[in-house]
């Protein structure tokens, strides 16, 4: 990942922010300029639910070049105890081991590594609780 | 001439009592200064010494009746210092209830963090919403930069340029394969919050000792550390944990009988237990810190994760000893007080024993996969 990127999403995938609309007051992630549902700009930043549960996940064999280190590795649809479904890596844990309903907490690891010599990606996934 | 009462004058002087004794009071009060709030964190996975032993034809018991540890934490290959600095940080904090915004300085101790020049303390002020009134470095004293970091928040916050101050030790301790090391390095961080209110551990005082020593080293792009062998032990290890622990009980007048429990720097389980009776602590006073029996040296972790252990079953009015080793070498003593405010955060879940017991194990081949050793 090139820095600006890196520097321009780290509050929203280091803190898990999205946005809460004071208009229709529906809640969005990720963060944007305006509420995705009513395209209000009357918008603020919320801090998403640490905890949730699974609701669909399977196994990434093939990926991106700079997280082929970590692959296969699993990705889940996870409702957040706040509503809000997101996406993300269910880290520590085997395929097998794992069920729709599974209860889950937010954790902060590395997703990517850009070679030997990159910058280092930085964001939230999931541990089973 | 007839005795007046003169009411106004009175009135004036019980005044300025009340202020002087107000001014005491607050002096009392303000003066305490301690640990406000403890985190900590241990990677899921553990290699047992019987495995490594395996590879290496070794004999394990007699590996592990030297060392008295029996299996290692590892990181799975998504974590790093930055990772598990954060997780530690964000336990402090949770813990605390506080607003990290108040945070005025972020130090992580480490020998190990992700990138030789951008700061790990960066990632994990980002990563609490500390940004961006802070000030941040990241320290290297072997295995005791992370209580060099703590004394660093004390001086910050006792002369009130910081309100909060949060000193990190954090390691992903390398060791290369057959090497003796390769039994006990370990991974893990702790982190203590430091400040003047709602004090959870009053610091009495705190000692330190450096000489030029070189027991352990590893030289800029070598990827493994070495060592003097036995030389790590006597001159180094023994050494300085002994002056740093006696200079500071002679300054401030206690002995060891006066604590309940006493920490050190833990790069196996045989070391603190022998400094602990060198110094006349007893095993009763040691054993509750021992941590290392299952997660292995946690390097800069290593005595601040004993510490985070101690408070977690601490009990007010408890006296506390902590002593770490950093290689290369000094030494950093400390002399807490249990407040009555510790019985709230010890309610908080996520403690050192939720993360030394949630674990799964591992074998060699996944072990050098996930510690970057096959590529």
């Amino acid at each position: 990942m090139e820095p600006p990127k890196i520097w321009r999403e780290r509050r929203e995938k280091y803190l898990a922010l999205g946005i809460l609309c004071h208009e229709c007051k529906k809640k969005s992630f990720p963060i944007t300029q305006y509420c995705p549902y009513c395209s209000s700009e009357n918008i603020v930043e919320l801090k998403l639910a640490q905890t949730g549960k699974i609701l669909h996940f399977t196994r990434v064999s093939q990926t991106a070049e700079e997280m082929m280190f970590y692959a296969p590795y699993i990705i889940g649809l996870v409702e957040l105890d706040d509503g809000i479904k997101v996406t993300g890596q269910i880290t520590d844990n085997k395929l097998e081991k794992l069920s729709e309903g599974t209860k889950v907490r937010m954790v902060f690891r590395v997703l990517s590594k850009n070679g030997e010599e990159g910058l280092i990606g930085y964001g939230f996934k999931f541990v089973p609780i | 001439m007839d005795y007046q009462y003169d009411s106004s004058r009175l009135e004036l002087t019980y005044i300025s009592i009340t202020a002087i004794m107000n001014k005491l009071f607050q002096g009392i009060i303000m003066s305490k200064l301690g640990i406000v709030s403890y985190g900590s964190y241990v990677p899921k996975f553990r290699i047992s010494i019987e495995e490594i032993a395996k590879v290496w034809d070794e004999d394990p018991n007699e590996i592990i009746s030297q060392l008295q540890v029996f299996s290692k934490s590892v990181p799975g290959p998504d974590e790093d210092v930055a990772t598990m600095s954060v997780e530690a940080a964000r336990n402090t904090i949770s813990r605390w209830k506080g607003n990290p915004q108040d945070i005025g300085a972020i130090y992580v101790g480490s020998e190990s963090h992700p990138y030789a020049v951008k700061p790990t303390a960066t990632i994990v002020a980002a990563a609490i919403d500390a940004e961006k009134e802070l000030t941040a470095a990241d320290l290297e004293f072997a295995c005791k930069a992370g209580t060099a970091g703590m004394q660093m928040c004390f001086g910050l916050v006792k002369s009130e340029m910081i309100k909060f101050g949060l000193a990190i030790g954090s390691d992903d301790s390398q060791a290369k394969p057959r090497d003796p090391l390769e039994y006990t390095t370990g991974a893990g961080s702790a982190a203590f919050l430091i400040g003047k209110e709602r004090v959870v551990a009053e610091l009495e005082g705190t000692y330190s000792i450096t000489t030029d020593t070189p027991d352990f080293w590893r030289r800029e792009g070598a990827v493994f550390p070495s060592h003097g062998n036995r030389f790590t032990g006597q001159p180094a290890y023994f050494q300085h944990i002994v002056d740093a622990s006696k200079g500071l009980m002679e300054e401030l007048g206690t002995k060891p009988s006066d604590y309940k429990y006493v920490t050190f720097h833990q790069p196996n389980t045989k070391f603190p237990l022998t400094v602990a009776k060198m110094l006349g602590f007893t095993t009763d006073q040691i054993d509750i810190s021992l941590i290392c029996k299952n997660i292995g040296n946690t390097y800069s972790a290593s005595s601040m994760l004993g510490l985070a252990h101690i408070l977690n079953n601490s009990n007010p009015g408890d006296k506390i000893f902590m002593t770490s080793y950093g290689s290369g070498a000094g030494s950093d003593a400390f002399s807490f007080s249990i407040t009555d405010e510790i019985e709230a955060l010890k309610l908080y879940p996520l403690t050192v024993e939720h993360y030394v017991n949630n674990k799964e194990e591992i074998n060699y081949g996944k072990y050098s996969r996930y510690k970057g050793i096959l590529r």
